[in-house]
């Protein structure tokens, strides 16, 4: 298979069976969460704070006190990794052009330049992450095939876009079918991995506020 | 005529030797090699034997031809026809019907093993071959005699190489190229939508010149004209760097000559000479008039989703997989949640303890 | 229609691109092997992404010296020495005045000026053809 076919399926068949499994994964995911349901609190809640769940979701943002003098590392690196990956997904003007064919939405890019320095500020902040893990005993006792997995799929769209971009090392039209379909890669691995928290998050969150609010720590 | 030398063949003509080198001095700088191997490409020339070609033409627009016989600097394209012995070439001896036949299986036999088989257009092979056919010959049948005696084949334009337009999405006649059906002779590939003119001349002067292939790249083309992409060549390129992309055909940015990504430019994976080489003798060529490269020397370029569509869009449209995605899904979902549910109320009614292992999960 | 007009054409002075002072630093260098070594060498001007300005730049270092001499064969040849003896221009033309191929020559004289040999032989076998027809004349008149 020619470089071209390999570029030719990931555009076409290749792109629908990954957003088709990604899709499928994740309304699973979704609705078995939902379907689970709590159980009923028959007490009565200790504070009035409606709005402490929606408040809790960004509350949660920034980490206490504590958890900055114990894990300041994880913490600079995580919110470093997690802005640079948005700039990088949503404010590059190729990716713009790919939501706007699949969605309609467009918005203005930033200078391509920028996106390029942030997707090397990324690249790093994810390989200190990786190196944290690894060294850290506590963190190395914790983790299992998932994490890793989780993050090779996330570190290979990046340094895969980055390469095109800067035509390193292969012929381009290789580079860009790679960069898709490793693109395609996490697309399809997303919903059997903890990767589901990006949208989970906003549900535990949710909860944990509400809950905390009726037992009497509102947000 | 197919066996003097060009050096005899320039003399017929008149031409004095001060001419043959001025020749072999443009031919050198044609196929891009230093001014150096001017000698050595006299030498050769004075040498070789003027090749018979044979020139079939199949399902094809004609247009390869046409950019062919546009061909700028005619003088040293002419000789270069001059050069080769044209024996035979279907659309331009249209006109003598039998007679044009009878010349070109006297040429093959006259020449067997030893002729160069030039193709342009792609060969039908739904129905047995129908649906294009010539003196009631398919394409197939003429394109395996014709090859099983030629020295080398030069597939002309996409369609030859790739299977081109015809080949396109539901392909009707069921195109494919010459590589698809002849396995056992060296083939170059000469792609385009039509090809460069002077890439083809290039092609066939360096045969001439060599009387072998040039270096070809994974799809076949000749390295020297095909191995840059588009856009490591493109002046609009420390736009594209920057990130300043033309909207719309005539918007500021376009008339400031920014980067044409969002038009559908499909510069990054294109390979060919049109960003140095150019077009209508070094006139200018797409970009340079403002319009995206439709990467017409890639083969498939007209399933690679709308000529105006940026690269990084989808080919096909997603919804339909997307939405029976999601049904599926949802179905799913509430099947599994619903199993769930069971298995809980069971596990209640039993008084089934939690485990560790269910913490893990 | 006069939309078309509106249409605005930006003409933009890049200037030299620096391959006119590379060409002539590579001709420093092929000069002065001609003088030590005898080597004879060329320039092709075609295989170069030059600009108008760096022509303007080449022609005016180089600048004109004392011959000019043109070819017809296949179409006009103009050859003219630089100011810099040893350095020659040679502009091939086609019989429509189209350019051909344009080299610099590094050389005692231009390759194209001298007379090739086989056709010196066959100049003298034509020469003497003429005398004796001359000879034939000059019997009888």
């Amino acid at each position: 298979m020619s470089a071209m076919e390999l570029l030719l399926w990931a555009r076409g068949p290749g792109l629908g069976i990954a957003i088709a499994i990604f899709l499928f994964g994740m309304t699973l995911r979704l609705i078995e969460i939902y379907s689970l349901g709590r159980k009923r609190d028959l007490s009565t809640p200790r504070s009035q704070s409606p709005g402490s769940g929606w408040r809790t979701i960004f509350a949660r943002s920034l980490p206490h006190a504590d958890t900055w003098r114990r894990s300041a590392l994880t913490i600079v690196a995580g919110f470093v990794f997690h802005i640079g990956l948005f700039v990088v997904l949503l404010f590059l003007l190729p990716h713009i052009e790919l939501i706007r064919s699949l969605t309609g939405l467009s918005w203005p890019a930033l200078p391509t330049p920028l996106v390029d320095l942030a997707t090397v500020i990324t690249l790093i902040a994810l390989i200190v992450i990786l190196v944290h893990r690894l060294m850290d005993p506590v963190k190395r006792f914790l983790s299992g095939f998932g994490d890793y997995l989780a993050w090779t799929v996330t570190f290979l769209p990046l340094l895969t876009g980055y390469m095109a971009y800067h035509h390193l090392l292969l012929d381009y039209t290789l580079l860009l079918a790679l960069h898709i379909l490793s693109a395609e890669l996490l697309l399809v691995v997303f919903p059997f991995t903890k990767l589901t928290h990006t949208f989970t998050l906003f549900i535990a969150r949710w909860y944990n506020g509400d809950i905390a609010a009726r037992k009497g720590v509102a947000s | 005529m197919a066996d003097e030398t060009l050096l005899d063949m320039l003399k017929r003509r008149g031409i004095s030797r001060r001419g043959f080198l001025k020749f072999c001095a443009a031919t050198t700088s044609l196929l891009a090699l230093p001014p150096s191997m001017a000698a050595a490409v006299a030498e050769s020339l004075g040498r070789v034997r003027r090749p018979a070609v044979i020139w079939l033409s199949f399902q094809e627009c004609t247009g390869c031809t046409e950019s062919l016989t546009r061909a700028h600097s005619p003088s040293i394209e002419n000789l270069i026809f001059d050069a080769i012995s044209l024996d035979y070439h279907h659309t331009l001896q249209a006109a003598s019907g039998h007679a044009a036949e009878e010349a070109r299986e006297h040429s093959m036999k006259a020449d067997w093993g030893k002729y160069l088989l030039i193709v342009d257009g792609s060969i039908p092979l739904k129905d047995g071959g129908v649906y294009s056919t010539i003196a009631g010959i398919s394409n197939l049948a003429m394109l395996q005699e014709a090859a099983a005696g030629a020295a080398a084949i030069v597939a002309i334009g996409t369609c030859a190489a790739y299977g081109g337009l015809p080949h396109a999405k539901p392909n009707p006649t069921g195109a494919v190229a010459v590589s698809d059906i002849i396995k056992d002779k060296p083939i170059i590939n000469v792609p385009g939508c039509p090809p460069v003119p002077a890439v083809m001349v290039g092609v066939l002067a360096h045969y001439l010149t060599f009387g072998s292939l040039p270096d070809l790249d994974a799809l076949g083309r000749p390295r020297a004209f095909y191995g840059e992409s588009i856009h490591d060549r493109c002046y609009r390129r420390p736009f594209y760097d920057q990130g300043k992309f033309a909207k719309t055909f005539d918007d500021a940015g376009a008339r400031d000559g920014w980067c044409l990504f969002e038009l559908g430019c499909k510069g990054p994976t294109t390979h060919n000479a049109c960003a140095t080489t150019k077009w209508n003798g070094g006139t200018s060529w797409p970009v340079q008039s403002g319009h995206g490269c439709i990467g017409c020397s890639e083969p498939d370029f007209w399933d690679a989703g709308g000529f105006y569509k940026a690269l990084s869009t989808p080919v096909d449209s997603v919804t339909g997989a997307a939405t029976a995605a999601l049904a599926v899904g949802a179905a799913a979902g509430v099947a599994i949640g619903l199993a769930n549910r069971r298995r809980k109320a069971r596990a209640r009614a039993e008084h089934q303890t939690v485990t560790i292992e269910d913490l893990e999960k | 229609m006069n939309s078309l007009k509106n249409i605005g054409v930006h003409v933009v002075h890049v200037g030299g691109n620096g391959n006119a002072r590379a060409v002539l630093r590579e001709l420093e260098t092929l000069l002065q092997k001609l003088v030590e070594e005898g080597e004879e060498s060329s320039i092709d001007l075609s295989g170069l992404p030059l600009t108008p300005e760096d022509y303007d730049l080449l022609e005016e270092t180089l600048g004109e010296g004392e011959v000019v001499a043109e070819v017809h064969s296949l179409g006009p040849t103009r050859i003219h020495e630089t100011g810099i003896p040893g350095v020659w221009w040679v502009t091939h033309y086609n019989d429509e005045d189209e350019v051909l191929a344009e080299f610099i020559e590094v050389a005692w004289c231009p390759e194209i000026l001298l007379a090739p040999e086989d056709d010196v032989k066959d100049g003298l076998e034509a020469l003497r053809a003429r005398l004796f027809e001359l000879n034939q004349e000059g019997g009888h008149g």
